[in-house]
Protein backbone atom coordinates (compact mmCIF):
# COMPACT_ATOMS: atom_id res chain seq x y z
CA UNK A 1 0.00 0.00 0.00
CA UNK A 2 0.98 3.54 -0.59
CA UNK A 3 2.19 5.41 2.46
CA UNK A 4 1.09 8.95 3.09
CA UNK A 5 3.69 11.62 2.31
CA UNK A 6 6.25 9.32 0.78
CA UNK A 7 8.61 11.54 -1.19
CA UNK A 8 9.64 8.79 -3.59
CA UNK A 9 6.01 8.04 -4.39
CA UNK A 10 5.26 11.71 -4.98
CA UNK A 11 8.31 12.20 -7.20
CA UNK A 12 7.42 9.10 -9.24
CA UNK A 13 3.93 10.50 -9.89
CA UNK A 14 5.32 13.92 -10.78
CA UNK A 15 7.80 12.28 -13.19
CA UNK A 16 5.02 10.29 -14.90
CA UNK A 17 3.01 13.54 -15.13
CA UNK A 18 5.98 15.28 -16.76
CA UNK A 19 6.37 12.38 -19.23
CA UNK A 20 2.69 12.51 -20.15
CA UNK A 21 2.62 16.31 -20.33
CA UNK A 22 5.63 16.54 -22.64
CA UNK A 23 4.09 14.07 -25.10
CA UNK A 24 0.71 15.82 -25.00
CA UNK A 25 2.37 19.17 -25.66
CA UNK A 26 4.76 17.91 -28.34
CA UNK A 27 1.89 16.16 -30.13
CA UNK A 28 -0.15 19.39 -29.72
CA UNK A 29 -3.06 17.55 -28.11
CA UNK A 30 -3.13 20.54 -25.74
CA UNK A 31 -3.98 22.86 -28.63
CA UNK A 32 -7.45 24.33 -29.07
CA UNK A 33 -6.90 24.21 -32.83
CA UNK A 34 -5.99 20.52 -32.88
CA UNK A 35 -9.18 19.71 -31.00
CA UNK A 36 -11.23 21.86 -33.41
CA UNK A 37 -9.49 20.22 -36.35
CA UNK A 38 -10.45 16.84 -34.91
CA UNK A 39 -14.11 17.76 -34.49
CA UNK A 40 -14.15 19.13 -38.05
CA UNK A 41 -12.58 15.84 -39.25
CA UNK A 42 -9.94 17.88 -41.05
CA UNK A 43 -6.96 15.93 -39.87
CA UNK A 44 -6.22 12.36 -38.91
CA UNK A 45 -3.70 13.50 -36.29
CA UNK A 46 -5.87 13.37 -33.14
CA UNK A 47 -7.67 10.21 -34.24
CA UNK A 48 -4.35 8.50 -34.92
CA UNK A 49 -3.08 9.74 -31.57
CA UNK A 50 -6.04 8.43 -29.59
CA UNK A 51 -6.36 5.21 -31.62
CA UNK A 52 -2.72 4.23 -31.31
CA UNK A 53 -2.70 5.19 -27.61
CA UNK A 54 -5.68 2.90 -26.99
CA UNK A 55 -4.12 0.08 -29.05
CA UNK A 56 -0.87 0.40 -27.08
CA UNK A 57 -2.77 0.45 -23.78
CA UNK A 58 -4.82 -2.60 -24.76
CA UNK A 59 -1.77 -4.59 -25.91
CA UNK A 60 0.07 -3.62 -22.71
CA UNK A 61 -2.84 -4.83 -20.56
CA UNK A 62 -2.95 -8.07 -22.53
CA UNK A 63 0.79 -8.63 -22.00
CA UNK A 64 0.51 -7.80 -18.28
CA UNK A 65 -2.30 -10.33 -17.93
CA UNK A 66 -0.70 -13.00 -20.10
CA UNK A 67 2.72 -12.85 -18.45
CA UNK A 68 1.24 -12.12 -14.99
CA UNK A 69 3.57 -9.14 -14.68
CA UNK A 70 3.80 -7.86 -11.13
CA UNK A 71 4.06 -4.29 -9.93
CA UNK A 72 7.34 -2.82 -8.72
CA UNK A 73 6.24 -3.74 -5.18
CA UNK A 74 5.75 -7.38 -6.27
CA UNK A 75 1.96 -7.20 -6.09
CA UNK A 76 -0.25 -8.77 -8.72
CA UNK A 77 -1.67 -6.13 -11.05
CA UNK A 78 -5.45 -5.90 -10.92
CA UNK A 79 -7.42 -3.90 -13.44
CA UNK A 80 -10.95 -3.03 -12.38
CA UNK A 81 -13.78 -1.91 -14.62
CA UNK A 82 -15.56 1.29 -13.70
CA UNK A 83 -19.20 0.65 -12.67
CA UNK A 84 -21.59 0.43 -15.62
CA UNK A 85 -23.90 3.45 -15.31
CA UNK A 86 -24.94 4.20 -18.85
CA UNK A 87 -27.12 7.21 -18.00
CA UNK A 88 -24.31 8.87 -16.09
CA UNK A 89 -21.64 7.80 -18.59
CA UNK A 90 -23.71 9.19 -21.44
CA UNK A 91 -25.19 12.30 -19.80
CA UNK A 92 -21.94 13.27 -18.10
CA UNK A 93 -20.04 12.35 -21.23
CA UNK A 94 -22.04 14.73 -23.43
CA UNK A 95 -21.59 17.59 -20.92
CA UNK A 96 -17.88 16.85 -20.67
CA UNK A 97 -17.66 16.76 -24.47
CA UNK A 98 -19.36 20.16 -24.68
CA UNK A 99 -16.73 21.56 -22.33
CA UNK A 100 -13.98 19.83 -24.30
CA UNK A 101 -15.24 21.28 -27.59
CA UNK A 102 -15.75 24.76 -26.18
CA UNK A 103 -12.41 25.11 -24.41
CA UNK A 104 -10.27 22.68 -26.39
CA UNK A 105 -9.08 21.24 -23.10
CA UNK A 106 -9.80 18.00 -21.34
CA UNK A 107 -8.50 17.29 -17.88
CA UNK A 108 -4.78 16.75 -18.53
CA UNK A 109 -4.40 19.71 -20.95
CA UNK A 110 -6.31 21.77 -18.38
CA UNK A 111 -3.47 21.29 -15.90
CA UNK A 112 -0.81 21.88 -18.58
CA UNK A 113 -2.56 25.12 -19.52
CA UNK A 114 -2.18 26.36 -15.93
CA UNK A 115 1.57 26.37 -16.57
CA UNK A 116 1.33 27.52 -20.20
CA UNK A 117 -1.02 30.41 -19.57
CA UNK A 118 -2.07 30.68 -15.94
CA UNK A 119 -4.94 33.08 -16.65
CA UNK A 120 -6.73 30.63 -18.95
CA UNK A 121 -5.64 27.64 -16.89
CA UNK A 122 -6.89 28.95 -13.56
CA UNK A 123 -10.23 30.06 -15.01
CA UNK A 124 -10.62 26.53 -16.38
CA UNK A 125 -9.61 24.93 -13.09
CA UNK A 126 -11.91 27.14 -11.00
CA UNK A 127 -14.72 26.32 -13.43
CA UNK A 128 -14.00 22.59 -13.20
CA UNK A 129 -13.94 22.72 -9.39
CA UNK A 130 -17.26 24.60 -9.33
CA UNK A 131 -18.65 22.02 -11.77
CA UNK A 132 -17.49 19.20 -9.50
CA UNK A 133 -19.06 20.91 -6.50
CA UNK A 134 -22.34 21.32 -8.39
CA UNK A 135 -22.19 17.63 -9.28
CA UNK A 136 -21.73 16.74 -5.61
CA UNK A 137 -24.78 18.84 -4.72
CA UNK A 138 -26.96 17.34 -7.46
CA UNK A 139 -25.56 13.80 -7.40
CA UNK A 140 -28.64 12.20 -5.83
CA UNK A 141 -31.07 14.07 -8.08
CA UNK A 142 -29.60 13.10 -11.46
CA UNK A 143 -29.73 9.63 -13.05
CA UNK A 144 -26.82 7.24 -12.72
CA UNK B 1 4.20 26.46 -38.09
CA UNK B 2 5.84 23.79 -36.01
CA UNK B 3 4.72 20.31 -36.93
CA UNK B 4 3.40 18.19 -34.09
CA UNK B 5 5.19 15.05 -33.00
CA UNK B 6 3.79 12.39 -35.35
CA UNK B 7 0.77 10.54 -34.03
CA UNK B 8 2.32 7.12 -34.61
CA UNK B 9 5.12 8.06 -32.23
CA UNK B 10 3.16 10.15 -29.72
CA UNK B 11 0.11 7.87 -29.56
CA UNK B 12 1.99 4.74 -28.43
CA UNK B 13 4.00 6.85 -25.96
CA UNK B 14 0.69 8.13 -24.52
CA UNK B 15 -0.66 4.58 -24.35
CA UNK B 16 2.43 3.46 -22.41
CA UNK B 17 1.23 5.57 -19.48
CA UNK B 18 -1.27 2.76 -18.81
CA UNK B 19 1.31 0.01 -18.02
CA UNK B 20 3.77 2.52 -16.49
CA UNK B 21 1.17 3.57 -13.89
CA UNK B 22 0.07 0.01 -13.21
CA UNK B 23 3.61 -1.25 -12.72
CA UNK B 24 5.12 1.70 -10.85
CA UNK B 25 2.04 2.90 -8.93
CA UNK B 26 -0.55 0.11 -9.11
CA UNK B 27 -2.95 2.78 -10.37
CA UNK B 28 -5.38 2.91 -13.27
CA UNK B 29 -4.88 5.97 -15.41
CA UNK B 30 -7.21 8.91 -14.85
CA UNK B 31 -6.95 12.66 -14.33
CA UNK B 32 -10.37 14.05 -13.45
CA UNK B 33 -10.54 12.55 -9.93
CA UNK B 34 -8.24 15.46 -9.16
CA UNK B 35 -11.20 17.82 -8.93
CA UNK B 36 -12.85 15.69 -6.25
CA UNK B 37 -9.51 15.23 -4.51
CA UNK B 38 -8.70 18.96 -4.43
CA UNK B 39 -12.11 19.90 -3.00
CA UNK B 40 -11.96 17.05 -0.45
CA UNK B 41 -8.84 18.73 0.96
CA UNK B 42 -10.98 21.75 1.88
CA UNK B 43 -14.38 20.36 2.73
CA UNK B 44 -16.07 17.03 3.39
CA UNK B 45 -19.51 18.41 2.47
CA UNK B 46 -21.49 17.31 0.46
CA UNK B 47 -20.82 13.65 1.34
CA UNK B 48 -19.29 13.09 -2.13
CA UNK B 49 -16.13 14.72 -0.79
CA UNK B 50 -16.08 12.63 2.38
CA UNK B 51 -14.12 9.70 1.02
CA UNK B 52 -10.77 8.04 1.46
CA UNK B 53 -8.87 10.49 -0.72
CA UNK B 54 -5.45 8.87 -0.15
CA UNK B 55 -6.06 6.64 -3.15
CA UNK B 56 -6.34 9.69 -5.43
CA UNK B 57 -3.31 11.53 -4.02
CA UNK B 58 -1.06 10.28 -6.82
CA UNK B 59 -3.29 12.08 -9.36
CA UNK B 60 -2.56 15.39 -7.69
CA UNK B 61 1.21 14.80 -7.91
CA UNK B 62 0.70 13.71 -11.52
CA UNK B 63 -1.14 17.00 -12.19
CA UNK B 64 1.74 18.93 -10.58
CA UNK B 65 3.95 17.25 -13.18
CA UNK B 66 1.60 18.49 -15.92
CA UNK B 67 1.72 22.05 -14.55
CA UNK B 68 5.54 21.89 -14.46
CA UNK B 69 5.53 20.89 -18.14
CA UNK B 70 3.29 23.87 -18.92
CA UNK B 71 5.61 26.26 -17.08
CA UNK B 72 8.62 24.80 -18.88
CA UNK B 73 7.07 25.28 -22.32
CA UNK B 74 5.81 28.74 -21.41
CA UNK B 75 9.34 29.77 -20.38
CA UNK B 76 10.73 28.39 -23.62
CA UNK B 77 8.36 30.57 -25.63
CA UNK B 78 5.63 28.09 -26.55
CA UNK B 79 2.35 29.82 -27.24
CA UNK B 80 -0.84 28.00 -26.41
CA UNK B 81 -2.81 30.11 -28.88
CA UNK B 82 -0.36 30.11 -31.71
CA UNK B 83 0.25 26.49 -32.43
CA UNK B 84 -1.60 25.92 -35.67
CA UNK B 85 -2.10 28.27 -38.57
CA UNK B 86 -5.55 29.76 -38.34
CA UNK B 87 -6.43 29.59 -42.02
CA UNK B 88 -6.05 25.84 -42.04
CA UNK B 89 -9.19 25.27 -40.06
CA UNK B 90 -12.48 27.03 -39.69
CA UNK B 91 -11.80 28.55 -36.39
CA UNK B 92 -13.36 31.51 -34.75
CA UNK B 93 -11.94 32.11 -31.33
CA UNK B 94 -8.62 33.51 -32.52
CA UNK B 95 -10.18 36.00 -34.87
CA UNK B 96 -11.21 38.05 -31.90
CA UNK B 97 -9.02 39.45 -29.18
CA UNK B 98 -8.26 36.40 -27.07
CA UNK B 99 -8.40 38.02 -23.67
CA UNK B 100 -11.85 39.48 -23.70
CA UNK B 101 -14.79 39.01 -21.42
CA UNK B 102 -16.57 36.68 -23.83
CA UNK B 103 -13.61 34.31 -24.00
CA UNK B 104 -13.26 34.38 -20.23
CA UNK B 105 -16.92 33.40 -19.93
CA UNK B 106 -16.51 30.58 -22.48
CA UNK B 107 -13.55 29.15 -20.60
CA UNK B 108 -15.31 29.51 -17.27
CA UNK B 109 -18.52 27.78 -18.38
CA UNK B 110 -16.53 25.25 -20.37
CA UNK B 111 -14.59 24.49 -17.18
CA UNK B 112 -17.84 23.96 -15.27
CA UNK B 113 -19.00 21.50 -17.96
CA UNK B 114 -15.65 19.68 -17.80
CA UNK B 115 -15.87 19.34 -14.01
CA UNK B 116 -19.57 18.46 -13.82
CA UNK B 117 -19.56 16.17 -16.85
CA UNK B 118 -16.26 14.53 -15.96
CA UNK B 119 -17.47 13.57 -12.50
CA UNK B 120 -20.97 12.56 -13.61
CA UNK B 121 -19.58 10.27 -16.31
CA UNK B 122 -17.05 9.01 -13.75
CA UNK B 123 -14.04 9.68 -15.93
CA UNK B 124 -12.60 11.91 -18.63
CA UNK B 125 -10.60 11.41 -21.81
CA UNK B 126 -7.81 9.84 -19.75
CA UNK B 127 -9.86 7.45 -17.60
CA UNK B 128 -12.45 6.54 -20.23
CA UNK B 129 -10.94 7.10 -23.72
CA UNK B 130 -7.44 5.85 -22.96
CA UNK B 131 -7.64 3.60 -19.87
CA UNK B 132 -11.21 2.34 -20.20
CA UNK B 133 -11.05 1.74 -23.96
CA UNK B 134 -7.77 -0.14 -23.44
CA UNK B 135 -9.72 -2.41 -21.08
CA UNK B 136 -12.39 -2.73 -23.82
CA UNK B 137 -14.90 -1.56 -21.21
CA UNK B 138 -18.50 -1.03 -22.28
CA UNK B 139 -18.82 1.84 -19.81
CA UNK B 140 -15.93 3.70 -21.37
CA UNK B 141 -17.16 3.02 -24.89
CA UNK B 142 -20.44 4.78 -24.06
CA UNK B 143 -18.58 7.65 -22.38
CA UNK B 144 -16.19 8.07 -25.32
CA UNK B 145 -19.07 8.20 -27.82
CA UNK B 146 -20.76 10.77 -25.57
CA UNK B 147 -17.57 12.90 -25.37
CA UNK B 148 -17.55 13.10 -29.16
CA UNK B 149 -21.26 13.88 -29.37
CA UNK B 150 -20.75 16.75 -26.91
CA UNK B 151 -17.66 17.95 -28.74
CA UNK B 152 -19.41 17.88 -32.11
CA UNK B 153 -22.40 19.80 -30.74
CA UNK B 154 -20.06 22.44 -29.32
CA UNK B 155 -18.09 22.65 -32.56
CA UNK B 156 -20.97 22.82 -35.05
CA UNK B 157 -23.83 24.31 -33.07
CA UNK B 158 -22.34 26.52 -30.35
CA UNK B 159 -18.94 27.92 -31.34
CA UNK B 160 -20.09 29.26 -34.77
CA UNK B 161 -22.79 31.29 -33.01
CA UNK B 162 -20.47 32.63 -30.33
CA UNK B 163 -18.17 34.47 -32.73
Amino acid sequence: MEKKFNLKNILTSIAIGIYFGVILTESQAVSWYRIQEMFYFKSFHMFGLLGSAIATGAISLWIIKKLKIKSINHNPIEVKDKPFQWKANFGGGVLFGLGWGLTGACSAPLFISIGLDWKIGLILLVGALIGTYLYALLKDKIPH
Amino acid sequence: MKEPLAWYIAGPLIGLVVPILLILKEKQFGVSSNYRYIISKFTKNPAYFNYNNNSDGWQFSFAIGLVIVGIFYQLSGYEINGIAKLDQIDTYIATTEFYNLKNWAIFFFGGILIGFGGRWSNGCTAGHCIMGMSQLSKTSFIATIAFFIGGLIATYFIIPYLF
